[in-house]
């Protein structure tokens, strides 16, 4: 009978600890760059996150070799030259719903989120603060945002050459597709 | 004197036609498509798996940037924003499986869950599962 009771607490444990998170392997984020002498855009379909949706505590992380570009050299340079991703495979952010208050998770519908994190490419960590929505729908949620990074700000050396040709500014888009861990 | 001096402007045009014309073509290359391409390894979506969880930094060394191809049984097929789609292949393991991106558009509905299908993918290694991009169903 004990042994009973305790195992039942447990698996409420369990259960409630896990209604709390959210997790997807499948999550999207892409950039874009504009200048006049070339576009530049990747996609990656193997986004890894996880939502802790009693902390708002958010977690990404993505192999650069899975960003996929139109342009097959445009790919090597970007794992050679620019991300050396055999050396710096992966890059991660961690972060934190701010405004966690505005979103009633119990009941559909869409709500604007701020998320402040740390962003680390290559071997370079910075603060990204942007702005999202996250959308509650029944069995999952939906998470959007766009913001814009800099590849200066992390060490991502651009030769003199080809700097008018890489834009300045990348332009980051994040979609995931939540379902409960 | 003359003579040479056209000859020289004659094939440095020819080369410098070839150098502009080989650039295009690179520059414009597309991925490669996988169908044709030489698979280097050959092996279950379960070993695959199998060697990352053993020794992961061995695994990439061995895997990642070659062209690996993988058979096992669909576990889930999902759309992508981009209109690629994502199969996962079973591999006996409840939180890790094989991710294999598709090049190009390809209908869900043409996958079901449980089917046995074989995929060649290029490995860009492992991050909760091994990860295969820009790949080919070789068979079905």
């Amino acid at each position: 009978m004990k042994r009973l009771i305790f195992s039942i607490i447990i698996l409420n444990l369990v259960f409630s600890v896990n209604a709390q998170k959210y997790m997807t392997k499948n999550g999207f984020i892409s950039f874009y760059g504009h200048t006049p002498m070339e576009d530049i855009k990747a996609d990656n379909n193997q986004v890894a996150s996880v939502l802790d949706i009693s902390t708002g505590d958010l977690v990404f992380q993505v192999l650069i070799k899975s960003f996929h570009f139109d342009r097959a050299l445009m790919e090597e340079h970007f794992n050679e030259n620019y991300l050396e991703s055999d050396k710096f495979p992966k890059a991660t952010f961690k972060g934190k719903i701010t405004n966690l208050q505005s979103v009633n998770f119990a009941k559909n519908g869409t709500y604007d989120v701020t998320v402040d994190g740390d962003l680390t490419i290559r071997d370079a960590t910075n603060k990204v603060s942007a702005k999202g929505s996250i959308e509650v729908i029944s069995g999952g949620i939906n998470a959007n945002s766009k913001f814009n990074i800099s590849p200066e700000d992390y060490k991502i050396n651009i030769p003199g050459v080809v700097r008018e040709k890489i834009a300045k500014n990348l332009e980051v888009t994040v979609t995931m597709k939540y379902s409960p861990l | 004197m003359k003579k040479s001096y056209k000859l020289a402007l004659a094939v440095f045009s020819v080369i410098a036609v070839a150098g502009v014309l080989y650039g295009l073509y690179k520059y414009n290359l597309k991925p490669k498509d996988l169908q044709k391409v030489k698979p280097d390894f050959v092996l279950t979506a379960t070993d695959l798996l199998k060697a990352f969880e053993s020794d992961e930094n061995g695994a990439a060394a061995k895997f990642v940037d070659k062209v690996v191809e993988v058979s096992g049984t669909i576990q889930s097929v999902k759309p992508g924003e981009n209109g690629a789609l994502t199969i996962s292949l079973n591999t006996g393991n409840d939180i890790s499986s094989v991710l294999c991106t598709l090049q190009g558009n390809a209908e869900p509905v043409n996958f079901k869950t449980g089917e046995q299908i074989t995929i060649r993918g290029n490995c860009s290694g492992f991050l909760m599962d091994v990860l295969l991009n820009n790949c080919s169903v070789i068979q079905k």
